[in-house]
């Protein structure tokens, strides 16, 4: 009785389902598969091509062993796939003067509990693709190992509004991604009945245990074998109380996936007569399928500024979703926005995001851009829909991608950089002009287990203990109280009032947390979750990710006290074609909106840079240091040398471990 | 069946299309410039009054540098762009580009034909020796002789810096300058052969690889004479390379000169000159009595123009005082030789997007290493201007490491090479080694051939990708939307099928004969891409990357 009840809710969800399949209907999505070519399945190693299944093979050498199992995988197939998702929409950030700007902004719709802690927002896929429902009132525990409550309406607590404006966030998956009940698999088979007897059409001369075969349907995978016959071979069947529904004893092996219309059943072997139908029911599988209300409980007014940082490594695939949410406090603008990825080499227009050149996110629309990460350095991101406005009222993020080398292997770092010559895809050719990792002189510097580098450089040259991405920006606040307002913009005077770093004013740059501003509707959230404080370990190097994104004039800063090495600009390694380090030391360093530059402030030098000691981070323009009316103040932070060695160091939390 | 029969219908179609264009299809650009008369190099220049146009409708008086006297035909050069001209006694924007060889001794003369109230002006050559003045030549100014109104002066020096350079008035430069009063100067290297020392021997290395027949930008092909692959391109450079290194050989050039104007500037200049008192001004220092400060510049200006009118033709009769443009196209693989200066008064960082750009030289002083004389220039995707400066730079694409076929191919069709030409790789990696240069995918990087993008097929596009594309509805379409992420009018017909888009209201990239990638090149202090407060605008251009398959014609 219950099962059959069972079986009928199950068909009427599928065909609430198949109503609902039109992909159109559906604008709000995410994509982050968990297997691809050069990331294929660890077991099954789907979808990858032949020729690297064979290599991985040939690696393996039919070893059981899973530590050799794991070495070949990462040698065939380095580097993860890595996933984003963004809210392209509007929020409020708060000066040093504690005045409130009004931002076109991107915010973040996964890896929340990343971005709280001040870390890039960019998760795995296991991380990302996690359902945001469950039963309701229990607790479940999310990829992350954290302990998730889910509330009376099946909802995860941490998915609810102003859920993530709290220093013990936790939750790093997807924001919206729930069970797609569009995706169908085969739930059972029945039988048609005769229209005169009332009979089921069961037929005959079937073989027991015999073969079921689903084809068509849009989807793949199903199978199927008969458990039980009648008389003569009949498929055997259990007909419901009211005698309308015919359950053919079959089992189903495995459901499939993807279909949107029942797939016809047929039986190997002998029997001819039955009148099967596959039914469906709704898969659940979290395909990228968003619950749009979700989104939009988070999303709406969340941006931050900094945007959502991204940093993924050499190898990694990073499918990245900007989902545009609206901007509430401006109902009379239809903005769409886009990602470009600034300084990408070879990028394809369709996803530089250039609207001029490829497509825009409406609102109400999702769009995931691909990239295979490129060569490590420091790039930037930003709408770019209509750049003079949006860029000024804050859509600007930072993206950073790490060198392979960081990866341990057994070659020495210039034995990697030799073996990686081989590879046309890492390769330097001399002919190529557009190549910095050139092949250094030779030489024997020892790779060091868990030492970070900021580029492929096969000589240890630009290694350092933590990294700290920068971004220098200015804000106009009459543009943005006009931005705010209705009003038509003016370009061409355009003048900055706040210098910012991360976002932020001094001194908001030496907070050492996420900071917050409440918006409109009450509810605090955010708004500027980068910190600037630079904190070094004794002895230690710290990297300098410097962009700049501003759009009415150019930057300095200076250093106080440690020198600044430059090691890298515009996301490539100061190294001519020789192979020579071109690197350099000053003690200021200009950027203009666009450009990037990677500094190391080396304070190894103990009997200088004591522990608990300070310097200054500022800018010598020195009408920039400070915060509209306010004069002292703007782009300046501070450099604290810790009382504790690299190894007593937590890059994470750019702290002395306890 | 049907639908699969219309959209090779649609193929078909846009291949005519395609054929058609060839011809007709005219992008026009390169950097033109003249090179003076005889062997004495003499260039006959005015420095004359007049308007220049903005997109906004605006017409603004401005000061210029022309030709005193038309030059003759010959003296237009690259020959194959056509149509040049630098009408007698008629101020442009900027002045005219001169173009000599390393080692001219170079002769201008310059007739100083401004409004009275202007007084005296001047050329300065940065980097460059004037030779002694003669008694009467001119008259001595602060930076270098000047010419009186009414008068003309002679400036005579050796051309001995090869590279991009900028000329400029050096006369009351915070007006004179303002008001458009410079131009540049291109010194082609002394080349060996026509081609740089050390080519054969650097072409011979490069290639000594075991499969490689190619497997290198084929550039400095004057050694082998004309190549195939360029169809009727036609050859637009002025030379086969930058300096003489044979890591400077280029494909294509373009020359991007940025500066700012300040119209009310230039409305104060104008009611002044044509004042009675201006009319009747005698004095060597003018009459003028501008506000040049504070400087509130609403025209950010490329070559003179701003976006869109920069990517109209060069000589394109609408703009009679502003002759060039900038609307660079190029093909995968090829070089791109981009000779950028300064004019103005402020910095412009400007943005490349596609690629880096390696920096050749600085103000025609090239960065190599010593001993080796190989590159030394930084790599660079925002390329920052600042005033008075000049550098060269090389840009290409190849579309190399993207993990996915950019010309839409699929396994499926691996063994028909009439759907599918084979990617055969060079030596690098790059589909050089036995394809015709004219094919669709020519250049490809072989690695990624036949790898979908898409999970799901469309068209005639293989499924097995990573990404599903979203619903076009919810999607805007840009006026260089190609019509399909793929590069190629060919390769968009396969994926869109009978449906070809996009629906914007203006096709710039046209999906059925073009369908290029294209890119926004711009000025990152992002304020500059508008014109007098309208976005867009400004200091902006798209650099559109075609397929092999489409002829990039810069005549005109």
């Amino acid at each position: 009785m219950s099962s059959t009840r069972f079986i009928w809710s199950g068909i009427a969800a599928a065909l609430l389902g198949l109503l609902a399949l039109p992909v159109a209907a559906q604008s709000f999505r995410v994509q982050c598969p968990n297997a691809t070519a050069l990331h294929p399945n660890r077991t099954t190693l789907v979808p990858a091509s032949a020729a690297n299944i064979a290599k991985y093979q040939a690696l393996v050498g039919g070893s059981s062993n899973q530590a050799i199992k794991d070495t070949a995988y990462a040698t065939v197939f380095p580097g993860k796939i890595k996933c984003q998702q963004l809210s392209g929409g509007d929020g409020f950030a708060t000066m040093g003067d504690g005045s409130q700007m009004y931002l076109f902004a991107f915010g973040p719709l996964s890896g929340l509990s990343n971005i709280v802690h001040g870390l890039p927002g960019t998760v795995t896929n296991t991380e990302f693709n996690q359902s945001n429902v469950g039963t309701p009132n229990t607790t479940i525990t999310d990829a992350d190992g954290h302990s998730q409550p889910i509330g009376a309406d099946g909802v995860l607590d941490a998915v609810k509004i102003g859920a993530p404006y709290s220093p013990d966030y936790s939750f790093n998956g997807a924001i919206g991604l729930v069970p797609d009940t569009s995706d169908a698999k085969v739930g059972s088979v029945t039988l048609l009945l005769d229209p005169t007897t009332d009979l089921p059409v069961a037929g005959s001369g079937y073989s027991a245990n015999e073969q079921v075969v689903f084809t068509g349907g849009g989807g793949s995978g199903a199978t199927g074998h008969i458990t039980a016959r009648g008389t003569g071979g009949s498929i055997g069947y259990t007909l419901s109380s009211d005698g309308a529904t015919a359950t053919a004893a079959i089992a189903i092996d495995n459901p499939g996936s993807g279909y949107t219309s029942p797939p016809t059943v047929s039986f190997g072997g002998g029997g001819s007569g039955a009148q099967p139908r596959a039914a469906l029911v709704a898969s659940n599988s979290l395909t990228g399928h968003v619950d749009e209300r979700l989104v939009m409980d988070v999303g709406v007014l969340n941006g931050s500024f900094s945007a959502p940082t991204i940093a993924i490594d050499e190898d990694d695939e990073l499918f990245l979703t900007l989902t545009n949410v609206g901007m509430v406090m401006r109902p009379d603008l239809f903005e769409q926005h886009t990602v470009h990825f600034h300084g990408y080499p070879n990028a394809s227009s369709f996803y530089d995001g250039v609207p001029d050149a490829s497509v825009a996110i409406n609102i109400g629309g999702s769009f995931t851009y691909y990239y295979l990460a490129p060569e490590a350095g420091t790039y930037m991101w930003h709408c770019h829909i209509s750049p003079p406005e949006h860029l000024q009222m804050g859509m600007v993020g930072q993206i950073y991608v790490r060198p392979r080398q960081d990866v341990a292997t057994s070659l020495s770092l210039y034995q990697q950089d030799v073996a990686d010559q081989a590879d046309l895809s890492r390769k330097c050719s001399a002919t190529d002009i557009l190549c910095s990792v050139q092949l250094p002189p030779a030489n024997t510097v020892a790779r060091v287990p868990g030492q970070k580098y900021a580029f492929d450089d096969g000589d240890g040259s630009t290694a350092y203990d933590v990294e700290y991405p920068i971004q220098m920006h200015g804000f106009d606040p009459n543009f943005h109280f006009v931005g705010m307002t209705f009003n038509p913009e003016s370009f061409a005077d355009n003048k900055d009032k706040y210098f910012l770093l991360n976002g932020r004013t001094y001194p908001d740059t030496i907070h050492a947390g996420p900071m917050s501003t409440q918006g409109p509707d009450g509810v605090e959230r955010f708004s500027q979750p980068l910190s600037t404080i630079i904190n070094i370990p004794l002895g230690g190097k710290a990297l300098l990710r410097f962009s700049d994104l501003n759009v009415t004039e150019m930057h300095t800063l200076a250093s106080l006290g440690i020198r600044m090495h430059v090691i890298g600009n515009n996301a490539r390694l100061l190294r001519d074609q020789d192979g020579n380090n071109t690197d350099y030391y000053t003690n200021s360093i200009t950027l203009g909106g666009g450009e990037s530059i990677d500094v190391i402030l080396d304070a190894s030098d103990v009997a200088t840079y004591t522990a608990n000691s300070k310097f200054y981070l500022y800018t010598p323009q020195l009408d920039h240091l400070s915060n509209d009316a306010e004069n002292f103040g703007g782009m300046m932070t501070e450099v604290n040398i810790l009382n504790c060695t690299p190894a007593n160091f937590n890059a994470n939390t750019k702290q002395c471990n306890p | 069946m049907r639908d699969m029969k219309s959209s090779f219908d649609w193929i078909l179609r846009s291949a005519a299309v395609a054929a058609a264009s060839l011809l007709a299809c005219s992008v026009q650009a390169a950097a033109p410039g003249i090179t003076g008369t005889g062997a004495a190099h003499v260039f006959d220049l005015t420095a004359a009054a007049g308007y220049t146009s903005q997109p906004d409708g605006a017409s603004i008086y401005t000061w210029g540098y022309g030709c005193n006297t038309r030059p003759s035909s010959s003296e237009f050069v690259p020959a194959a762009v056509g149509g040049g001209f630098c009408t007698a006694g008629s101020m442009q924007l900027p002045g005219p580009t001169l173009v000599v060889h390393q080692g001219d001794t170079v002769t201008i003369r310059l007739h100083n034909n401004l409004p009275a109230a202007a007084g005296n002006t001047s050329i300065l050559f940065p980097g460059f020796t004037m030779q002694a003045f003669a008694s009467g030549n001119g008259v001595p100014g602060v930076l270098t002789q000047e010419v009186t109104h009414g008068s003309a002066v002679t400036y005579t020096f050796v051309a001995d810096t090869a590279g991009t350079h900028s000329y400029y008035s050096g006369t009351q430069g915070d007006l004179q300058v303002e008001m458009g009063l410079y131009g540049a100067l291109v010194v082609l290297p002394a080349l060996n052969g026509g081609v740089p020392t050390g080519y054969a021997a650097y072409i011979a290395a490069a290639r000594a690889a075991p499969t490689a027949t190619a497997g290198l930008p084929d550039t400095c092909f004057a050694l082998n004479g004309k190549r195939a692959g360029l169809l009727d391109d036609g050859d637009f450079r002025l030379a086969a390379a930058a300096y003489n290194h044979p890591e400077t050989c280029y494909d294509r050039e373009y020359l991007f000169q940025f500066s700012e104007m300040d119209s009310a500037i230039h409305r104060q200049a104008e009611a002044q000159a044509n004042s009675a008192a201006g009319l009747g001004c005698i004095r060597q220092t003018g009459c003028l009595n501008v506000q040049t400060e504070p400087y509130h510049p609403e025209y950010f200006l490329i070559n003179g123009r701003s976006m869109p009118d920069d990517m109209d033709s060069n000589y394109a009769t609408q703009y009679p005082h502003q002759p060039y443009n900038g609307n660079p196209h190029m093909h995968p693989g090829e070089q791109m030789l981009i000779r950028v200066i300064g004019q103005g008064r402020m910095q412009h960082p400007f943005h490349e997007h596609a690629n880096h750009v390696r920096i050749l030289a600085r103000d025609g002083n090239p960065l190599f290493t010593l001993p080796k004389n190989n590159l030394a220039g930084p790599l660079l995707f925002t390329t920052t201007t600042t005033p008075g400066m000049a550098f060269d730079g090389i840009f290409e694409y190849t579309g190399r490491n993207l993990n996915w076929d950019v010309y839409g191919h699929h396994k499926a069709d691996a063994n028909n090479a009439a759907v599918d030409p084979p990617c055969i790789a060079d030596a690098n990696g790059f589909n050089t080694g036995a394809a015709a240069v004219n094919q669709i995918n020519y250049w490809e990087w072989c690695a990624d051939h036949d790898k979908a993008l898409e999970a799901h097929p469309f068209g005639n596009v293989g499924s097995g990708g990573p990404i599903t594309l979203p619903d076009p509805n919810i999607l805007a379409n840009g006026p260089w939307y190609g019509g399909s992420p793929y590069l190629g009018f060919e390769a968009t017909g396969r994926a869109v099928g009978g449906t070809p888009i996009p629906p914007s209201g203006t096709v710039a990239n046209d999906p059925g004969s073009e369908a290029g990638f294209a890119y926004m090149w711009h000025s990152h202090n992002e304020r500059e891409i508008t014109t007098n407060n309208i976005f867009p605008g400004g200091m902006m251009m798209m650099l559109l990357v075609d397929p092999w398959n489409f002829s990039i014609n810069e005549a005109n």
